[in-house]
């Protein structure tokens, strides 16, 4: 209708605007994708180059390629030790948090509890107060309970840190979740574990794999926590390593870079696989509160 | 309930109910055992601890003094304090507008959606997943004074003389912070603002298209009020984000030079673990506790009156 009425030039004119937006919505794409990525891409191809070709070509891809400045980072630099132990204390840390989370969400979400709603304030106060508030007197009890200078140092205060966000989104998604299901299969005799753990679980899989992408990121990338409880050098996770590393060889640029890619290949890889599980857990707070 | 009472109820099935509701409350808290007892002796004993040591004064080792609120009346004259604040106020408020309004510019010629979004989308949430160290060092790289990405480009296009040690020098210290803090959470905000506007109806749009509102005023009078509650909440989480700042800053600068970009949590640790200084490093925690609760209050009340 609209066309017939408009004269050829006008409707040239809608064209000549649309392509314009068009062009002006990917100029700027593009822009803001390049400030992402140019960064990274200096990261990568520094870790390639020795110091010499820092110097002289900053910016550039490698010339040669300096594979050898990995095998240096992951033998002398002691990268390998520090990814074993950061797979050591991540594991145990998102499985252990997952899994409580379920249960007590589960618990919340599905049982009338009296005194439940003082269970709930106190795990929204835990999820408003920053870790600093614990910070100082978390490392004097570790050290009491005699987990200081082994990995449960982490991995316990880690786990406990994860549960109010945890508790939270497990929460949500069990009261999302049908109740027929496990009313009828409580009608039938069943117990309350074989509820939970036959049927309502498997059903919250999805949710389960979100929390599980949210807690393995904050677990790997953890550096605070470490940084005070994991103060010996052999039990360092790899971002603490790096960090470490990168203040004692300041002058080493290449291999600094080249432990950095380590430390954020298994993330970024994670990343592209899950990625809708990734922005989902990361954003769960942000997009539903 | 799942047993509704049908008429007059007999005694006996009300005794076998209530019965009933008793294992059913024991059940759940049987579910909530292992997180509540980890999280009340890993978390909320440790809170308490903190309060206690407030009123220390304790290297951390020996004998403790009981002070009273000694280490209370220390912050009010302690100028490294109110400087780390002024940082952090800084940082709250740069540091929560330049990544919503990108978010929004972005969204505002994006809402529609074009072709490769997701490519995008992907692109802009990878400095989100980078760890705080990794994000220092490559920024730490960028700005360097002799190689450094930045003063290359300057040099390059004819602006050597702004060429600086970009962090070493007080006057920039924080905004170069600042800058990389930017960098790696705009995706963050854009993500998120893209989701809320996914969700907003489109007939309001249509609407006022038919009326003749052209594109800025469809998103400024239509898009935007929609998206009102996901910029609070952004908001929130940036000003609470802001307050908590630490990694960055201590990888970076360790909060110099001198104390130009000390936060309150990096000072925090310092006070505490650098200069083992338990009481007042306590007190300093839970101050920023305060801080980071009152805001946390402020949003939700703001958020219950959005929502009446």
């Amino acid at each position: 209708m609209a066309a017939t009425t408009t004269t050829p030039q006008a409707s040239h004119t809608r064209v000549n605007s649309q392509l314009a937006l068009r062009l002006l919505q990917y100029t700027l794409l593009i822009v803001f994708a390049l400030i992402c990525l140019v960064p990274l891409f200096w990261v990568l191809s520094s870790s390639l180059k020795n110091t010499r070709e820092i110097a002289m070509n900053a910016f550039g891809p490698p010339v040669v390629f300096r594979w050898e400045n990995y095998v240096e980072a992951w033998t002398v630099g002691r990268f390998s030790r520090y990814f074993n132990n950061s797979v050591i204390v991540t594991v145990p840390i998102v499985l252990a948090s997952v899994f409580f989370s379920a249960l007590a969400g589960y618990g919340l979400a599905r049982f009338p509890l009296p005194g439940g709603k003082v269970v709930f304030y106190l795990f929204l106060l835990g999820l408003m107060v920053p870790f600093q508030s614990i910070m100082i007197p978390l490392f004097y009890l570790l050290r009491d309970v005699g987990f200081l200078g082994t990995y449960w140092a982490m991995i316990v205060p880690s786990v406990a840190l994860g549960l109010p966000f945890g508790i939270f989104f497990m929460r949500a998604f069990f009261l999302r979740q049908p109740q027929e299901l496990a009313e009828a299969a409580e009608i039938d005799g069943a117990g309350e574990w074989n509820v939970f753990w036959n049927i309502m679980l498997p059903l919250a899989l999805p949710g389960l794999a979100t929390l599980a992408v949210f807690q393995f990121m904050g677990a790997w990338n953890s550096f605070l926590l470490p940084l005070i409880y994991m103060q010996k050098e052999e039990l360092r996770p790899l971002i603490l390593g790096l960090m470490f590393f990168r203040s004692r060889y300041t002058q080493n640029i290449p291999l600094t870079m080249a432990g950095a890619v380590i430390a954020m290949l298994p993330i970024v890889l994670m990343y592209i696989t899950f990625q809708r599980k990734f922005i989902q857990g990361m954003t769960a707070g942000a997009v539903k509160g | 309930m799942a047993i509704t009472p049908i008429g007059g109820l007999a005694p006996r099935t009300r005794a076998t109910s209530s019965a009933r509701q008793r294992r059913r409350a024991r059940a759940g808290y049987l579910f909530i055992a292992p997180a509540l007892l980890l999280y009340l002796v890993f978390f909320i004993y440790p809170f308490f601890v903190s309060v206690y040591y407030s009123f220390l004064d304790w290297p951390g080792a020996g004998p403790q003094r009981f002070v009273g609120l000694e280490n209370y009346q220390r912050l009010f004259s302690d100028r490294i304090l109110f400087q780390a604040l002024g940082n952090n106020l800084i940082w709250v408020v740069i540091g929560t507008i330049a990544p919503l309004v990108l978010g929004l510019l972005l969204g505002a010629l994006l809402w529609r959606g074009v072709r490769g979004m997701v490519v995008f989308r992907t692109i802009y949430f990878l400095p989100v997943i980078l760890s705080e160290v990794v994000i220092a060092i490559i920024w730490n790289w960028i700005y360097h004074p002799l190689f450094g990405a930045l003063n290359q480009v300057l040099r390059a296009v004819g602006l050597g003389e702004i060429a600086r040690g970009w962090l070493g020098d007080p006057q920039t210290a924080l905004m170069a912070l600042l800058v990389t803090a930017i960098w790696a959470y705009f995706g963050f905000c854009f993500v998120v603002i893209m989701a809320g506007l996914q969700d907003i109806n489109l007939d309001l749009v249509e609407a006022a298209t038919i009326d003749g509102a052209n594109g800025w005023q469809r998103f400024r009078f239509v898009l935007l009020p929609e998206l009102r509650h996901v910029v609070t909440m952004l908001t929130a989480l940036t000003l609470i984000g802001g307050f908590n700042v630490f990694g960055i800053v201590f990888v970076m600068t360790q909060g110099g030079p001198g104390t130009a970009t000390q936060v309150i949590a990096t000072y925090t640790y310092r006070t505490a673990f650098q200069e083992s200084n338990i009481g007042y490093g306590a007190t300093l925690s839970l101050v920023m506790t305060a801080i980071t609760l009152a805001a946390s209050y402020a949003f939700i009340r703001l958020r219950e009156r959005g929502e009446e």
